[in-house]
């Protein structure tokens, strides 16, 4: 009898540790969030785009360092301020084997641009094509965009949107496309298993990929699997086990477990978020400069990047990350100074200090407690609330109505790292991320300026006078731009994170 | 008999999903939070495309139009599309529902086989070391955290000792044809029992996280409906007559003893639903709690409205066999 049992037991546990049969070349990703679709252009997601990324390939991409390559493209060029011409490579394959023309590409350019050009739907990435009028395939490899207004900014955009067959959208319909793949990318659908994961097998006539970024040819491992995992500390758990071999969106205190444990390293990449403190510039305490200028003084930015995110930050003195395009490398910026902070609030009228709210989400109240209590020495005696983003985002983001709130933790990404993705909207006056009220006619003449400005130097001048006057004016409280860290297995080579958050695994290996 | 109480049960739903409805939409216009905005994020954007959006969400309709235009479609299945998706809110449910339903069973199946006996040998043992043991292990089970719990679970089997998987429902490598979508069953059902083997080892880690509040309520409740009935006439007189133990125990005691245990299971089963999301969460479990959690956060309003519209039917229904099963248990009790 106990024999009998024993065996039993024995028998388990033999069947419940034997190693998993997998094959050896299956790289799998632990990620965050679920693709929302399949289709290139039937989203606005950045988590989406990462996904489906590797399926698709488009017109031009960014290298490691951010610069736009071609890829789809053979190269471009700009003929006038509003016209462009794009040479299309030549021997490039969708998936079911068919060849890439221009007429490809002028089909996902119009499914995007054109007013219910989706069955009766427009796309929601629209605007991100910015002025596009018309797109004509003059022969079978080049293409030429017109755009209603000299937008500079075309290149820097065009990576985010991929290239679908038009006779593959024509034969599964719209709708279906949420799900039918059939693009350029290095890699196909296998199947799309929702909420759990994207399993994506290698596409042996790939064409290889941009020529700026080796190696060129088919992708390295033969099967790919994105696993949704949005818990934190689940994902890191996933890596330390060896389930899956890279893991985004971690944050610094799991990082020291990942760095801690022999098979798994942390990789970081400068991100394109800058955070900020948004503050009433409209009403109430911070309607008055010598306040904001007090608060910059109080905090003690560096000691909360090293103690708080470990490092893993840039400062930045400004609403532009230090690697954008037209960044003022020289503007004054606030030093910490307690003394300075206190003279600036008694001169203010607030000798005995000065009592503020400051909001925040679930995300950031770690931080936000850190603020409070670093800007205590200076005299702000700042209570935390936490509320949800959604709730708060509508309170601060009015477009120039009235403010509910005194200051605001939050935040704006920038994959483009070009300003008009960030200054433009956070800054100009009633935009729709300007979330202090702020308002320069100066400034707004300035952002609009540049907008069109089609020389790049002079184009960098302009957002570069634009930020020393916001640096003055102070709307908001500059504190830093985090960087993005992953969690890789150290069986991994041949991969490196990217500013945009893409990850491209067309040349990443498993050894 | 059972068939005409259904119906009746059936149509006593309308009135309730037309109350939920009502409520849920007014909870939607007074939450503070415009998907439009939310979908377009920190991207580039123009009038016109807020505009189309706009259009396309519906939400360019006044209030009353937006609702009446739900319920009507709603009359004829269709819940609209859902905003971030693109996609019909009940195509993005249901690829959501049947790993939720799965991990709800489980759960369920979970709490009832180790709560019963365990809280039956509380009552018979009362005071005794099991007794001790069953009332403080049920405190543990209701107070620690499933989100708590579940980390500790994944460090110690998928870390360590490397027995299950850290997330999701299945191996790639372990696909079945689906017949059901429930992937035990069909694996069952198509004689695969590696990939019957690959979702045990996925589904146990969550389906015990999941039911363990469940499981400690259900073994308090069976322990104090089993020491009443163990006072009561009937056993005495069948102690009396000299049965035996088991006997009275299985036959005598244990079947009035569970009734109050058959209700409070069918109540937490619907709560099982709600709890799924943390569970979901942490184990990457894809199922509808972390979707619907996702879509309150996003404001995705119509999948809000007809995942909602889905737990109050579920609920209803969940009752509706609790009382079956009240009448199996106790003829007296009739519907």
């Amino acid at each position: 009898m106990n024999i009998q049992r024993l065996a039993v037991i024995a028998m388990l546990a033999g069947v419940l540790s034997a190693p998993e049969t997998v094959a050896a070349q299956e790289l799998r990703v632990g990620f965050t969030a679920d693709a929302l679709t399949l289709d290139p252009a039937n989203h606005r997601d950045r988590g989406t785009e990462t996904i489906i990324r590797n399926m698709f390939d488009g017109l031009v991409t960014r290298d490691s360092s951010m610069k736009v390559v071609p890829e789809i493209a053979e190269g471009w060029q700009a003929l006038d301020s509003t016209t462009y011409q794009f040479k299309i490579r030549q021997g490039v394959k969708f998936h079911d084997g068919s060849d890439l023309t221009a007429e490809d590409i002028k089909f996902t350019i119009d499914r995007l641009v054109k007013e219910n050009a989706m069955g009766g739907q427009t796309s929601p990435r629209q605007s991100l094509l910015g002025p596009i009028t018309n797109i004509e395939a003059v022969d079978d490899h080049t293409v030429v965009i017109k755009l209603d207004s000299a937008w500079p900014n075309l290149p820097a955009m065009l990576p985010f949107q991929e290239v679908v067959s038009k006779a593959h959208v024509e034969r599964v319909g719209e709708p279906a496309m949420a799900d039918a793949v059939n693009g350029t990318g290095p890699f196909k659908l296998v199947e799309w298993r929702k909420g759990d994961s994207v399993i994506m097998e290698r596409f042996d006539d790939y064409y290889g990929g941009a020529t700026d970024i080796a190696p060129v040819g088919k992708a390295c491992v033969e099967r790919v699997i994105f696993k949704i995992i949005p818990e934190n500390a689940s994902r890191v758990l996933a890596l330390l086990s060896g389930d899956v071999h890279i893991i985004n969106s971690v944050t610094p205190d799991l990082a020291r477990e990942i760095e801690a444990h022999p098979d798994t390293d942390v990789v970081a990449v400068n991100g394109t978020r800058t955070t900020f403190i948004a503050l009433n510039n409209q009403e109430g305490p911070f309607a008055d400069i010598r306040v904001r200028r007090a608060l910059a003084h109080a905090l003690d930015r560096q000691i909360i990047i090293d103690r708080i995110l470990y490092g893993n930050a840039t400062l930045t003195d400004g609403i532009l990350s230090p690697d954008a395009f037209g960044k003022n490398k020289d503007l004054p910026g606030y030093t910490y100074d307690v003394d300075k902070a206190k003279a600036l609030l008694a001169e203010a009228g607030y000798p005995e200090g000065l009592e503020v709210t400051l909001d925040a989400d679930g995300s950031t109240k770690e931080l936000a407690e850190v603020i409070a209590v670093v800007a205590k020495r200076a005299g702000f005696d700042i209570k935390v609330a936490i509320g949800e983003s959604s709730t708060l985002k509508s309170r601060y983001r009015t477009k120039g109505g009235p403010i509910d709130g005194q200051m605001w933790l939050t935040s704006w990404g920038n994959g483009s790292l070009d300003p008009v993705g960030i200054f433009v909207p956070t800054h100009r006056t009633a935009d729709r991320g300007n979330s202090s009220g702020y308002s320069n006619p100066e400034v707004d003449a300035l952002l609009d300026a540049a907008n069109t400005e089609t020389d790049p130097a002079k184009r960098a001048e302009l957002y570069s006078k634009a930020e020393a006057i916001v640096s003055s004016d102070l709307p908001n409280i500059y504190l830093w731009v985090a960087q993005d860290l992953y969690g890789v297995s150290k069986k991994l080579s041949g991969w490196q994170p990217s500013s945009d958050s893409r990850i491209n695994l067309h040349d990443a290996c498993l050894n | 008999m059972t068939f005409g109480k259904l119906i009746e049960r059936i149509i006593q739903l309308i009135p309730v999903l037309l109350g939920v409805s009502l409520i849920v939409f007014i909870m939607t216009l007074l939450t503070p939070g415009d998907p439009v905005q939310i979908m377009l994020g920190d991207q580039l954007v123009t009038d016109d495309l807020e505009r189309s959006l706009r259009r396309d969400m519906g939400l360019d309709l006044p209030p009353h139009e937006r609702f009446f235009t739900f319920l009507a479609n709603a009359a004829q299945g269709d819940f609209g599309t859902s905003f971030y998706h693109r996609q019909p809110v009940w195509d993005v449910i249901a690829s959501r529902l049947p790993a939720t339903i799965e991990l709800s069973l489980m759960a369920l199946l979970v709490a009832l086989v180790t709560s019963i006996p365990l809280g039956v040998l509380a009552a018979v043992k009362k005071d005794s070391i099991y007794d001790r043991l069953a009332t403080v292990g049920s405190l543990f089970g209701v107070s620690m955290p499933g989100f708590w719990f579940g980390i500790l679970l994944l460090l110690l089997f998928s870390v360590h000792l490397r027995w299950l998987p850290v997330s999701g429902n299945a191996s790639f490598a372990s696909q079945v044809d689906p017949i059901t979508h429930l992937l035990l069953v069909d694996a069952l059902l198509r004689g695969r029992f590696d990939a019957f083997w690959d979702a045990l080892k996925h589904i146990i880690l969550p389906a015990i996280t999941l039911g363990l509040p469940m499981t400690a309520i259900l073994m308090r409740v069976t322990r104090a409906s089993m020491l009443d009935v163990l006072n009561r006439d009937y056993i005495t007189f069948a102690e009396a007559k000299g049965l035996g133990k088991f006997q009275i125990l299985a036959k005598h005691a244990l079947k009035n003893a569970l009734i109050p245990t058959v209700t409070v299971a069918a109540i937490e089963t619907g709560s099982l639903l709600g709890g799924n999301m943390v569970v979901e969460t942490v184990f990457g479990w894809p199922g509808l709690g972390r979707l619907v959690v996702e879509s309150i956060f996003t404001r995705n309003f119509p999948l809000i409205q007809a995942a909602v519209l889905l737990y109050a039917v579920t609920y209803v229904l969940l009752n509706f066999i609790a009382d079956i099963i009240y009448t199996i248990l106790n003829p007296r009790v009739k519907l």
